[in-house]
């Protein structure tokens, strides 16, 4: 067990094991934070700065992220003072100014309180930029199909040289993680194609589950699982079965492999 | 692509932490460029996928994925320059050479480049050619300026 400390949340004390972050301590006490690049199952990035807090008491009186700030003994934090909520607001209506559309900034808004943005940028899309893709492709699927490209305003993700990627693997777990929708992922017929607001990133031919013959998963995706879950215990995946069949069926088969797929934990 | 070049330069950075970006500027260097053939080869040998790599390029000004010019032409068009009138130094270039921010002339002799401030706010308008500084420069001495350097070559 991890050592407790003692803290303080707008007002309340409560305790946490070392190592925390304030979000996480925050959201175990039912403290609603707003965020948009944390992602339970990534590594914390910081990027989006929505889930600002103001903290004082264990170190100097500041406003910090709280998706990053550990807790700490002694720290007293505060989620919804006058310069928090104006600040909070500020860094919605700068995100609005890019996605003016994009549904999920609109409902956060919403509940921050944000009616409209005084920010037009002209060009519009509903990425935020807050590189969850990027992380999940990069961390845990070792695919390292997608990057960021330029800087500023341009700044966009992309594949290498901006073309069908051959990293990709098709998993979509890129997709499953944008808050916003703004990378997404397409199956007809059988084919697969990954998008994103500008750029069709890959495409794959479905292969055909074993059972019932839809067409369900990229070859390249399928291999990775045997390649990560199977072959490292000395198995070998020979029948293909899609989630459908396997709901039917119970028995193991590839998407049951807790990445990708539609095993990732998701949170909003 | 050339091998045995980039496999020089490799070798000189082996084992060598955080080697990526010193290898790049030597390629940069080499070949006035960083060709895809080349990146793809790098990105092999060191085990850095090649997006991260594409991003690095990306990021940097100093990396350019397109030939550029044997003389380089960067007109800084960061704020106390831009208030001295960087804007029109730049449309004297862009007219003389007749080519656009980003581009290089049919001949290969020069590359035009925007850049934002290069710490030399106290000789605003500056411009860098290569790895010469010209401060406080007008419109009216950009062909003087584009001259020196065309005969630097010829000599
Ligand atoms: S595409 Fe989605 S996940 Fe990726 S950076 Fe944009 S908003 Fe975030
Ligand atoms: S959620 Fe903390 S910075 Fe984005
Ligand atoms: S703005 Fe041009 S040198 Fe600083």
């Amino acid at each position: 067990m991890a050592t407790l400390v003692n803290l303080t949340i707008n007002g309340r004390e409560i305790q946490a094991p070392e190592g925390m972050t304030v979000l996480e301590a925050a959201k175990n006490e039912g403290i609603f934070i707003p965020t948009l690049c944390h992602h339970e199952a990534l590594e914390p990035e910081g990027t989006c700065r929505l889930c600002i807090v103001e903290v004082s008491g264990a170190i100097r009186h500041s406003i910090r992220v709280s998706c990053i700030q550990e807790v700490k003994e002694g720290l007293i934090v505060e989620t919804e003072t006058k310069r928090i909520r104006r600040d909070r607001r500020l860094i919605i209506e700068l995100l609005l100014g890019r996605s003016p559309y994009s549904k999920e900034l609109l409902d956060l808004a919403g509940k921050c309180g944000v009616a409209t943005s005084r920010f037009r940028t002209g060009e519009e899309d509903d990425c935020v930029r807050c590189g969850r893709c990027v992380r999940v492709c990069r961390d845990k699927i070792g695919a390292y199909a997608l990057c960021w490209v330029n800087r500023g305003y341009d700044r966009k993700v992309t594949t290498d040289f901006e073309r069908l990627s051959e990293y990709c693997i098709g998993c979509g777990s890129c997709a499953q993680v944008c808050p916003t929708g703004a990378i997404r992922i397409e199956d007809r017929g059988d084919e697969r194609k990954i998008y994103t607001w500008g750029q069709v990133i890959a495409r794959f031919k479905l292969e055909k589950c074993t059972e019932c013959g839809r067409p369900f998963a990229p070859k390249k995706y399928l291999d990775r699982i045997n390649e990560r879950a199977y072959k490292t215990k000395g198995l070998e995946l020979v029948d293909y079965i899609c989630p459908e069949c396997v709901k039917n069926k119970e028995r193991p088969s590839p998407v049951n492999v807790p990445f990708g797929g539609g095993a990732m934990p998701f949170v909003v | 692509m050339d091998v045995a070049g980039v496999n020089e330069i490799l070798e000189k950075f082996q084992g060598v932490k955080g080697n990526l970006i010193g290898i790049l500027h030597e390629v940069q260097n080499r070949y006035s460029y960083l060709p895809e053939e080349e990146l793809r080869y790098i990105s092999k040998r060191t085990q850095i996928p090649i997006t991260q790599i594409y991003s690095i390029v990306n990021f940097y000004n100093r990396f350019s994925l397109e030939p550029k010019g044997k003389n380089v032409i960067s007109v800084c068009l960061g704020t106390a320059c831009h208030v001295k009138g960087a804007g029109k130094v730049m449309d004297a270039l862009r007219e003389k050479l007749n080519i656009d921010i980003g581009e290089s002339t049919d001949d290969m002799n020069f590359s035009l480049e925007e850049v934002r401030c290069i710490g030399a706010c106290s000789l605003a308008p500056a411009v860098v050619v290569n790895e010469e500084t010209y401060g406080q420069v007008k419109p009216k001495q950009v062909s003087t300026i584009l001259k020196q350097h065309e005969s630097s070559e010829n000599g």
